[in-house]
C-alpha cells in the first residue's frame, strides 16, 4: 500500500489558477475525499495525481518517490472516470483484462483475476456484454472492476456516481465503500455531493476556488468547521453577523451582539478575537430548539421570542423560518415531527446552546 | 498578449505536434498555396510590373464577356433547377412514409457516381438532331422537323449539371430537415401556425443553413465544370477556354486572368456562405434522441406523390440509361432504339491497350492519392482534435481551403507552377496528378478523421493510460479501432472521387500513356467511328467501380455518409 502526498501543488490554465498551492497527505488504505462546488479544482487535482496534468508548481509523492515526471501509464493508478470511459469496441471482459495484457500477466492468471474482479463488483454474468448492452449502474461496476483488477497502488474516482439515478447512487455508494475496505486500496474520490462524502469518507478535503479550506474527518468537518465557507458549504446553517462585545473564560466564551441588536453566546471560538471585532456566527438549523413557552429555569439568557414565518413539512423533518421579535431571521429544523401542532404566524420561543454556535472572523 | 500569457502558451504547446504541423504546412504551401500564388502573379504582373490590363481585357472583350456571362447563367440556372427539384423531394422523403421510400432514396443517389460529362455522351446520342427523342416525337407526329434541344450546348450543359448535382442539395436539405427538433414545430402549431405558414416561418428558416451549404456546392461545381461543356463542344464558357489555354501558358496570359476570376468567384461565394452560416448555425435544443415527425401518406395524395417521384426518378436516371444504351448499341441509325445490340464495346473497354492502361493508371493514382489523404487526414485530424500548438487555426483553415478552390484552378496552377521543375506534367504528370487528387479531397479525409477523434472521448484514451498502456499502445488498441470506420469511409470517398476526377485529369494528363479513365473517355469520344460507344462502355466500367466503393463506404459509415458531402 502506498501513501500519496501533495506538496504545494499549483496548476494553471492560461490565466486561471485551477489548483492553488494544494497540500495534503492520503494515508495508506484511506478513502480520501476531495469535495467542493463545481469548478473548485478538485478534478484537476485528481488528474494531477493520475498524471494527466503535470503540476506547474509543487510535488506529488507516492510514498517517498517523487512522481511529477512519471507518465500516467507508469504510475500504477486505477481510475474510474465520470463517464466510465468503457471502450465500446470491447466486451466487459476485454475491458477488464486490457490492463493485465499490458502488464503481460500470464493468461491463466488473467482469467483468474478478471473473474475475481467481476465477483467483487457482482457482475459475473455480464462478462461477454458490450458496454452499450449494459445499464449505467452496470457500466459503472465494470469501470470499477477494470480499475481494481490491475491491483493499483492508488484508486482514483472522478465523480463516479454522478450519472446514476438517486436510488442507485445510494446503493453503489455502499458497494464502493465495501470494495474499498475489502481491498484496502489507498483511494482518492472526487465529488460535489456532500452526502456522498460525509457517508463514505475517512477524511475529506474541502476545496474552494483552487484552495483547500479544511481537511478532516466527516464529523470534524460538519460539527467543527474551520471557516464560514466550510460551515456554509456542508449542511445548512444560519449565518448571523455581529460584533464581539465581551470575551470571557480565557478566550473560550464570546458574547456577540448581532446586527439585529440581540446578544448570543458562543463557546467554541476557533480563532483569537478582540473586543469590537466583526464576526460571523453559524448555527445549524437542527440545533435551534422550539419551545412553546418561556422555560422556567433560566440556564442562559439565550431564549428569544419569535414568530413562525413559514413551515414546511418534509416527512422526516419539519422546516421553519422564524423571525425573532428583535429582528433575527433563522431557519430551524425539527426531526420526527409529531402531530401537527404549530401553525404559521404563531409565536414560539427559540433557544440554542452556546457550544452549537461557531464564530469566525468576518 | 502579456509576457506571462505568452510564457504559458509556450508552456502548454506540444512541440512534437508543432513539428508535425510545420511539415504539413510546408507540404500544403508547396502544393496548394504556391501554385495559386503563381497564377495570381501571371495574371497581375507583366515583366515584373503590376498591371490590371488582362482583367480589363477580360471584362471588355465581347468574347470573354459573353463566356463569363454564360458561366454565371449556367451556374445560377443549375442552382435554381436543383433547388426546385430538391426541396420538395427532401420534404417528401423526410416527412412522409410510404411504400418504396427506401428504394427511391437509393436511386436518387445514383447520379452522384457518374460524372456529368460521361452522361453527356449518352445524352448527346439521345437528343441529337436525328437522335432517339426527335425521331420518337416525329414518329408520333408531334414534331415535323427535328429540334435542337441543347441550344448549341448551353441548355445541355445546364440539364446535365442539374441532373448530376441535385443529390448534393437533396442530401444537405434532407439532413437539415431530419435534424429539426420536432418540438420547435409543435410549439408553432400550438400557437396556431400550420401548413405553408408553418413551413415559411419555422421550418424553412431552420433548414436554410443546410440548404445553402448544398447550394454553394452546386453553384461552384456548375460554374467550374470542365468536362460537360467539352463533350457538348460548347466553348463559350470559362472552363473550356482555360483548358484550351493550357497549351500557350507562356505566350497568352489570359488563361491566368480567367483562372484568377474563377477562383475569386468561388472563394467569394464560399466566404459569403460561411459568414451567413456562421451567424445562423442553430444548435437544436432537443437533448438526446430526436423522433422526426413522419406521417404516413394516404388517400388521393399517395398516387400524386408516386407520379411526382416517378417523373423525378426517371429524369434523374435518363443520363445513366442513355449511356448504357449507347454502350450496347451495335447499329443505331435513324431509329429510336438501336436495332442491333452488342457487348463488343465492353470487350474493347476492358482489353484495349489505351483503356486498360487508363484503368490501371486511375487505380494507381487513386491508391496513392488516397493513401496520402488518409495519412494527412489522420495527422491533421489528430492535431486539431487533441493537441495545443500555435497555428492550429491556420492549419484548420488551410486544410479546409480546397473546398473553396475549384479543380480547374488547382490543375491550371500546377501546370504553370511546375512545368519548369522536375515535376513537369508535359513530361510525366504522375506525381502532380496524385497530389492534385489528394489535395482536392483532403478536407473530406481530415473531416472524417477529425470527427472520429471527437466522437472518441479523450477519457477512453486516458483510461488506457491509467491502467498502464503506453501512448503508442493506446493509439493502436483503443484510438485506431474506434476511428477506423470513419477513416476508411473517408478514404473510400477520396478514392472514388479520384477515380472519376475530371478537371485535374483532363488538364494534367497530356500523353496517352498517362491517361486516367476520365481523360481516356474524353479522348475516345473525340475519335470517329466507335469512339463514343467505347467511351460510354468505359464510363460504365468506371462508374461500377466507384459504385462498389461507395456502397462499401455506406456500409461502414451508415447514415452519416451524407454529411461528408456537405460544404
Amino acid at each position: 500500500m502506498v501513501k500519496v502526498t501533495l506538496k504545494g501543488v499549483s496548476k494553471f490554465f492560461r490565466e486561471v489558477k485551477a489548483v492553488d498551492d494544494v497540500s495534503f497527505n492520503v494515508r495508506e488504505g484511506e478513502l480520501f475525499f476531495l469535495l467542493g462546488p463545481s469548478g473548485c479544482g478538485k478534478t484537476t487535482t485528481l488528474r494531477v495525481v493520475a498524471g494527466f496534468y503535470k503540476p506547474d508548481i509543487g510535488e506529488v509523492y507516492f510514498d517517498d518517490q517523487l512522481v511529477n515526471a512519471v507518465p500516467p501509464y507508469k504510475r500504477n493508478v486505477g481510475m474510474v472516470f465520470q463517464n466510465y470511459a468503457l471502450w465500446p469496441h470491447m466486451t466487459s471482459y476485454e475491458n477488464i483484462i486490457y490492463g493485465l495484457k499490458v502488464r503481460k500477466i500470464p493468461v491463466s492468471e488473467r482469467i483468474e483475476r478478471a473473474r475475481e474482479a467481476l465477483r467483487i463488483v457482482k457482475m459475473k454474468e455480464f462478462a461477454t456484454r458490450y458496454p452499450n448492452q449494459l445499464s449505467g449502474g452496470q457500466q459503472q461496476r465494470i469501470a470499477l472492476a477494470r480499475a481494481i483488477v490491475i491491483e493499483p497502488d492508488v484508486l482514483l474516482l472522478d465523480e463516479p456516481l454522478s450519472n446514476l439515478d438517486a436510488k442507485l447512487r445510494i446503493e453503489t455508494r455502499n458497494e464502493i465503500k465495501r470494495i474499498q475496505r475489502e481491498l484496502g486500496i489507498t483511494s482518492i474520490y472526487v465529488t460535489h455531493d456532500q452526502e456522498e462524502a460525509l457517508s463514505m469518507a475517512d477524511r475529506i478535503a474541502i476545496m474552494n476556488v483552487g484552495k483547500i479550506e479544511q481537511i478532516g474527518s466527516p464529523r470534524e468537518i460538519y460539527s467543527n468547521p474551520d471557516n464560514s465557507f466550510v460551515a456554509g458549504f456542508i449542511g445548512e446553517t444560519n449565518f448571523l453577523t455581529g460584533e464581539v462585545e465581551a470575551i470571557e473564560q480565557e478566550n473560550a466564551f464570546l458574547v456577540v451582539k448581532v446586527s439585529s441588536g440581540e446578544r448570543i453566546h458562543t463557546m467554541v471560538p476557533k480563532n483569537e478575537f478582540s473586543i469590537g471585532q466583526k464576526v460571523i456566527c453559524s448555527i445549524r438549523p437542527e440545533n435551534i430548539r422550539l419551545l412553546d413557552k418561556m422555560p422556567s429555569t433560566m440556564e442562559s439568557d439565550q431564549v428569544f421570542e419569535a414568530q413562525i414565518r413559514s413551515l414546511t413539512y418534509y416527512g422526516v423533518i419539519e422546516h421553519y423560518v422564524l423571525h425573532s421579535f428583535g429582528g433575527m431571521e433563522v431557519k430551524a429544523t425539527n426531526f420526527n415531527p409529531e402531530e401537527h401542532k404549530r401553525r404559521e404566524g404563531e409565536s414560539v420561543y427559540i433557544t440554542f446552546d452556546p457550544e452549537d454556535v461557531a464564530a469566525f472572523p468576518f | 498578449m502579456t509576457e506571462g500569457r505568452r510564457a504559458r502558451v509556450f508552456h502548454e504547446t506540444d512541440w512534437n505536434a508543432f513539428l508535425i504541423f510545420l511539415v504539413i504546412m510546408v507540404f500544403l504551401c508547396i502544393f496548394l498555396i504556391f501554385p495559386i500564388l503563381y497564377v495570381f502573379r501571371g495574371a497581375l504582373f507583366e515583366g515584373g510590373e503590376f498591371t490590371l490590363s488582362y482583367f480589363r481585357l477580360m471584362f471588355t472583350d465581347p468574347f470573354y464577356q459573353e463566356s463569363i456571362l454564360n458561366s454565371i447563367k449556367i451556374a445560377l440556372s443549375t442552382t435554381l433547377i436543383t433547388s426546385l427539384f430538391s426541396l420538395p423531394l427532401a420534404y417528401l422523403l423526410v416527412r412522409y412514409d410510404f411504400l418504396g421510400k427506401r428504394l427511391v432514396q437509393g436511386i436518387l443517389l445514383v447520379p452522384l457516381v457518374m460524372p456529368p460529362f460521361v452522361g453527356s455522351i449518352g445524352m448527346k446520342q439521345l437528343f441529337a438532331r436525328y437522335g432517339s427523342v426527335n425521331l420518337l416525337l416525329m414518329q408520333l407526329n408531334i414534331l415535323n422537323k427535328p429540334i435542337d434541344w441543347f441550344g448549341g450546348g448551353f441548355y445541355g450543359v445546364i440539364l446535365m449539371e442539374a441532373l448530376h448535382l441535385y443529390p448534393f442539395l437533396y442530401l444537405n436539405t434532407a439532413a437539415a430537415l431530419a435534424n429539426i427538433d420536432p418540438t420547435l414545430e409543435e410549439q408553432a402549431e400550438n400557437m396556431g401556425s400550420s401548413g405553408f405558414h408553418l413551413f415559411r416561418t419555422v421550418t424553412f428558416p431552420l433548414i436554410l443553413p443546410g440548404y445553402l451549404a448544398g447550394a454553394i456546392i452546386v453553384f461552384i461545381w456548375a460554374f467550374t465544370d470542365l468536362g460537360t461543356p467539352l463533350i457538348f463542344e460548347y466553348r463559350k464558357v470559362v472552363p473550356p477556354i482555360i483548358f484550351s489555354m493550357v497549351k500557350d501558358i507562356w505566350v497568352n496570359p489570359m488563361g491566368y486572368a480567367l483562372t484568377v476570376m474563377t477562383l475569386i468567384v468561388s472563394v467569394v461565394f464560399v466566404l459569403f456562405a460561411r459568414r451567413y452560416l456562421g451567424r445562423r448555425s442553430y444548435e437544436m435544443l432537443g437533448r438526446g434522441h430526436i423522433v422526426p415527425r413522419v406521417r404516413r401518406l394516404s388517400g388521393w395524395k399517395l398516387p400524386a406523390v408516386y407520379m411526382l417521384l416517378a417523373v423525378m426518378v426517371f429524369s434523374a436516371l435518363i443520363p445513366q440509361l442513355s449511356v448504357v444504351i449507347t454502350s450496347l448499341a451495335e447499329e443505331w441509325f435513324l431509329t429510336v432504339l438501336p436495332t442491333v445490340w452488342t457487348t463488343e464495346y465492353f470487350r474493347i473497354a476492358i482489353t484495349h491497350s489505351v483503356t486498360v492502361s487508363s484503368i490501371m493508371n486511375s487505380l494507381k493514382y487513386s491508391v496513392f492519392s488516397t493513401s496520402i489523404d488518409i495519412l494527412l487526414g489522420i495527422l491533421i485530424g489528430y492535431l486539431l482534435a487533441r493537441k495545443k500548438f500555435p497555428g492550429k487555426d491556420l492549419l484548420d483553415s488551410v486544410s479546409m481551403l480546397p473546398l473553396a478552390i475549384p479543380g480547374i484552378v488547382i490543375a491550371f496552377g500546377y501546370v504553370v507552377a511546375f512545368t519548369r521543375t522536375p515535376l513537369n506534367p508535359f513530361v510525366n504528370p504522375t506525381i502532380l496528378l496524385i497530389l492534385s487528387y489528394s489535395v482536392r479531397r483532403l478536407p473530406y479525409s481530415v473531416r472524417a478523421a477529425y470527427s472520429g477523434f471527437l466522437q472518441t472521448s479523450v477519457s477512453l484514451e486516458e483510461a488506457s493510460l491509467s491502467v498502464g498502456a503506453s501512448p503508442v499502445r493506446t493509439m493502436i488498441r483503443i484510438t485506431a479501432p474506434l476511428i477506423m470506420a470513419n477513416v476508411v469511409a473517408g478514404g473510400i470517398i477520396s478514392f472514388s472521387a479520384a477515380m472519376m476526377e475530371v478537371s485535374d485529369s483532363l488538364i494534367l494528363a497530356m500523353q496517352e500513356r498517362f491517361y486516367p479513365i476520365t481523360k481516356a473517355i474524353y479522348g475516345l469520344n473525340l475519335r470517329l467511328g466507335d469512339g463514343p460507344y467505347v467511351a460510354s462502355a468505359l464510363g460504365i466500367v468506371g462508374t461500377l467501380l466507384v459504385t462498389a466503393c461507395l456502397l462499401a463506404a455506406n456500409r461502414l459509415l451508415g447514415k452519416s455518409m451524407g454529411e461528408l458531402f456537405r460544404a
